[in-house]
């Protein structure tokens, strides 16, 4: 009467259903629980138990040696925390070449007159402007090297702000006769200027950037608010250097540069850089970037293959989401290393 | 000055303290603020409820008809879960076993949940009995995992159904949201089968007394029926609590556990 065994698939163990309702069902939620597969099957389990956690709303986070490892749950928000800009693919950077008129001791892709132009074009550039739009980018950033180098920057730009909303970083050095036309043509309404100037005196900014540079940098600001552009300052400092810096902040004021238009950042140790914080892809929150050469994680790494991404530019969509499964992964990493070695 | 309401609940599992805590959340940003208090079981919660330890008790059907009885009918349902009004007891045996209908398990061993589990316990041998099959017609196979908490835990129907996959029993009766979480049939269609379902009947609700008045009573049932799905904050707390939308309670639903619990001569004071 009372049968012996379970008809039906020989591999299948119910049990391990059972396993998992109890296991699981005790669990906190967010919380891990390890459920042992039996040996001999254990490729059967694992897609039993992928499925069982897709239909029950909790999340298979590894099958290791038979031991399968689940989150109580749905995993949190993968982008809690995180500021509206900050998430990643809001903001579209890309690197419209990378030689430059200076060769800056701390520069993160190691950008001077001798670098290879690698331009990404212009072609590529309104390419990537468009389908930034599909992907749902807010803003594009252009950066280099020193973009006004580049002769066809102009259309560059406009293929950008007819689309997007868009930043250029520059060094401010080089406003004048045709580079000063090209900045006129650009459009006032889209296009922020956002450039580098290290310290409130020459002394600092041109110990890294070369001689005369500050007098310049200063003297591309003063031209750029007269021509109407919103302008951001952007310094970059020694860590250490980044809370004491009430002089910078007043000399802005004296040029006209609001608060929210001023940014401090740390120095990185990338490219030519010998010191500074250390920046990977597992701390650090993507911002996509493209160059001449693929999409990397951040602007701060685009010369450097462990911030590559793909190689792939196009589709612009795919890179994107590309990053942004690796962040999500990085994250839910993060967040099972601390459940499993609590500290308290 | 508003008076928060007190609201109890058996603290069946750890993630009943999220559930609360989202739910007393949410009510601060109400004109009916509440807190809660968590009981080891239906009992516990009934007496304290009986007492004016809190206001409102989130009862199971058991606990619900219990209530009844200590007060004459004196007390009221306020809500339910849009799941509670459609809950159904499951039969499940192996999958190609032969079994169809309750008259095919004359003869064979039912494994049932714990004692004071409506859904995996009382119910199904008030369907039995309904049936014609009494307990010299079905052997009963009873496993107490989890008394005291109304088979909340589910325990004792996984424990059920173990005991069938074992050979100590050729059917399971289990609640359908256990039959959900093994996935139904489907992740391993060679493994259970359902061969009975129950009709649909009424399942947990909060039960207050008359001493609750409308005044305080009402502003709070309005409050929990604004809970809307389509709000992230208010979704974490209804997926948790296994619901869309917190709706009237529908009594007649109770109908066949009243009847069960009187002809089962179930205690007062599960």
């Amino acid at each position: 009467m009372v049968k012996d065994t379970v008809p039906g698939d020989p591999e299948a163990d119910p049990g391990l259903l059972l396993d998992l309702v109890e296991l699981v069902g005790r669990t906190p939620r967010h919380g891990l629980v390890l459920v042992p597969l039996a040996a001999g099957n254990s490729e059967d389990q694992h897609r039993t138990v992928a499925a069982w956690c897709e239909r029950t709303g909790n999340r298979l986070v590894s099958v290791i040696d038979g031991l399968a490892t689940i989150r109580r749950g749905r995993s949190p928000d993968r982008f809690e925390g995180l500021d509206p800009n900050q998430i990643p693919g809001t903001r579209l950077w890309m690197y419209t070449n990378f030689d430059c008129n200076l060769a800056c001791d701390y520069c993160c892709v190691r950008s001077s007159p001798q670098t290879p132009r690698a331009a990404l074009g212009v072609d590529r550039v309104r390419q990537l402007a468009a389908e930034a739009v599909d992907a749902g980018v807010s803003e594009l950033i252009l950066t280099g090297g020193e973009p006004f180098l580049l002769p066809d920057l102009d259309d560059l730009v406009s293929a950008c702000t007819d689309v997007l909303p868009t930043t250029l970083l520059t060094n401010g050095m080089l406003f004048k006769g045709r580079r000063l036309e090209a900045l006129r043509r650009m459009d006032r309404t889209r296009l922020t200027l956002q450039i580098s100037l290290d310290s409130p005196t020459a002394e600092i900014h041109d110990a890294h950037r070369g001689p005369g540079s500050w007098d310049r940098a200063v003297s591309g600001i003063r031209i750029a608010l007269e021509e109407g552009f919103r302008v951001k300052v952007a310094a970059t400092l020694p860590y250490e250097q980044t809370h004491a810096v009430e002089p910078f902040h007043a000399f802005l004021e004296t040029l006209g540069i609001p608060s929210e238009d001023r940014i401090i950042r740390a120095l990185a140790r990338r490219g030519v850089a010998d010191q500074g914080i250390e920046l990977t892809v597992e701390t650090l929150i993507p911002e996509i970037t493209i160059t001449a050469t693929g999409v990397y994680w951040h602007p701060v790494g685009a010369e450097h293959a462990d911030q590559l991404v793909t190689r792939d530019i196009f589709p612009l969509q795919k890179a994107i989401t590309q990053a942004i499964d690796k962040f999500t992964g990085y994250r839910a990493d993060a967040v099972s290393a601390a459940q499993w070695f609590p500290c308290a | 000055m508003t008076v928060t309401l007190m609201v109890g609940a058996v603290a069946y599992t750890p993630n009943v303290v999220p559930i609360w805590e989202g739910m007393r959340d949410y009510f601060a940003d109400t004109d009916a603020p509440m807190d809660f208090v968590l009981f080891s079981n239906y009992g516990r919660q009934v007496d304290a409820l009986l007492a004016g330890t809190i206001d409102i008790a989130w009862n199971t059907n058991l606990a619900w008809v219990r209530t009844v009885g200590q007060t004459n009918g004196e007390c009221r349902a306020l809500a339910m879960r849009d799941t509670d009004t459609v809950f159904q007891t499951v039969l499940v045996a192996p999958a190609g076993g032969g079994l169809s209908g309750l008259e095919s398990l004359r003869g064979k061993r039912l494994a049932l949940g714990s004692q004071d589990s409506a859904h995996a316990a009382i119910l199904p041998v008030h369907y039995l009995s309904e049936a014609g099959l009494g307990s010299d017609a079905v052997e009963l196979l009873r496993i107490n995992s989890d008394v005291g908490k109304h088979g909340d835990t589910g325990r004792s129907e996984l424990d059920a159904l173990r005991a069938v996959l074992e050979g100590r029993a050729d059917a399971a009766a289990i609640g359908i949201n256990t039959w959900d979480s093994i996935g139904r049939d489907e992740l391993m269609p060679g493994a259970f089968e359902a061969f009975w379902t129950s009709p649909t009947y009424s399942h947990c609700n909060f039960t207050t007394l008359p001493s609750l008045g409308a005044d305080r009573a009402d502003p709070w049932v309005a409050a929990l029926f604004a809970m809307d799905w389509e709000n992230p904050q208010h979704r974490e707390v209804l997926e948790m609590e296994g619901l869309r939308r917190w709706v009237p309670p529908e009594l007649d639903g109770y109908q066949s556990l009243f009847e069960a619990v009187e002809k089962q001569e179930i205690s007062l004071r599960w």
